[in-house]
């Protein structure tokens, strides 16, 4: 403990007779080796979810392109949106509780921008149940939520590489009746946000879509990001 | 005032307040009474009152829509919310939202029951995404801003609450 290195001796300045070895100084060189490690881990960690309110995807990835049909049975394809904030969500219009509670938040929430925000912004609502809602019905639907929502769905095979694609499920649950069209349908109930550059940045639990603050901020904050 | 021993002018003053304090906290449950009195007309042996309630305004093309409320249970027996009925639709459910599944794969779906359980000196709380009682086969469309006849069905005793509910997007505090 009490050896000398030529190191200590070539600076004489600090302490000529401190020890090399001495392990008072390695035990807090140590800590704090250790406590900056940490606090990179955690920075970079911090950096990833950057305060979002939605959690944040960590790589951002190219969000599926999906192909689908809106009103009037017009092709619709998320990349003719890039350049926009996507938010979208699966469902289908016999909801009755989850459905109609998200599409009024998010009403809310797009009704909270600017209008020159908005044009930045499309809300797509996306029906797993092409047997009941035609495009026209779904038209009818998202529109009585707000005017400028888009309503999509088409053959099944779309719509479950869709699902499949955001790592998203669904299934139907027949109902008391036995009534062909007496189901309902269990469904994620998540809102997924696209970034203008077409990455699927951001996810949100429908118990978050009614706070119309947090929503706005994160949706400001994206429309801010320098497009990669 | 059990604190002022000695009569003086900062005593007087504390009583004032106590009795004010007194006071208000009495009109407060009047007030509270009033309000359970009157949107539980029917409900004159019943220990459940009724809080908050609205129904959905939904889209045209919508057949089915959902009633939300606050049942309050004063009473030492637990009650249940087994039903209900309006002259605007075929039928009303009791419904719980159930969820399956973790993470991305986490599926939300609704379920119909028999009865939702209102505890003895307890609550139970319909809301947007959670327990509702969902009305199905719309005759006639339920208008914002208007008011629809509803009937919930309690038990035990085949109880009755009449109801005139808000029809409104959002929920009414």
């Amino acid at each position: 403990m009490n050896v000398v290195s030529s190191k200590t001796a070539s600076a004489p300045s600090t302490s000529p007779k401190r020890p090399f070895f001495d392990w008072r100084v390695w035990t807090v060189a140590s800590v704090l080796l250790v406590a900056v490690g940490l606090s990179v881990l955690l920075g970079v960690k911090q950096k990833a979810q950057q305060g979002f309110f939605g959690m944040r995807m960590f790589p951002l990835k190219t969000a599926y392109d999906f192909k689908l049909n809106g009103s009037n049975g017009t092709e619709v394809r998320l990349d003719q949106l890039q350049g926009k904030v996507v938010l979208f969500l699966f469902g289908f219009t016999h909801c009755a509780n989850i459905c109609p509670t998200s599409l009024t938040n998010l009403a809310e929430v797009y009704q909270a921008l600017t209008p020159e925000e908005r044009k930045q912004v499309q809300i797509v609502f996306i029906s797993v149940d092409p047997n009941r809602d035609t495009p026209q019905t779904l038209e009818q639907y998202v529109t009585s939520f707000d005017p400028a929502f888009l309503g999509l769905t088409g053959p099944k095979s779309s719509i479950d590489q869709t699902v499949l694609a955001y790592g998203a499920s669904y299934e139907m649950v027949a109902g008391s009746s036995n009534q062909p069209n007496d189901y309902s349908v269990n469904h994620s109930a998540y809102t997924y946000l696209v970034n203008p550059s077409g990455k699927f940045e951001l996810l949100y639990g429908n118990e978050k879509l009614i706070d119309v603050q947090q929503m706005v901020t994160d949706i400001r904050a994206v429309l801010r990001e320098p497009r990669s | 005032m059990a604190f002022c021993k000695n009569p003086s002018f900062l005593c007087a003053f504390a009583s004032l307040r106590e009795i004010s304090v007194f006071l208000m906290s009495r009109l407060f449950s009047f007030a509270l009474v009033f309000l359970s009195v009157h949107l539980a007309l029917a409900d004159e042996q019943g220990t459940v009152t009724v809080q908050h309630p609205w129904m959905r305004a939904v889209p045209d093309v919508m057949d089915s829509t959902a009633v939300y409320m606050v049942l309050v249970n004063t009473g030492s027996d637990p009650a249940e919310l087994v039903g209900g009925s309006t002259t605007i639709a075929d039928s009303v459910a009791p419904m719980i939202t159930t969820k399956e599944g973790e993470g991305l794969k986490q599926v939300v779906g609704m379920q119909s029951v028999d009865s939702l359980k209102i505890p003895a000196h307890g609550t139970l709380v319909l809301e947007p995404n959670g327990n509702h009682l969902m009305v199905m086969g719309l005759k006639e469309h339920p208008k914002e801003g208007t008011q629809i006849d509803f009937t919930i069905k309690l038990e035990p005793g085949d109880h009755e609450i009449h109801l005139q509910i808000p029809v409104s997007k959002r929920p009414v505090k």
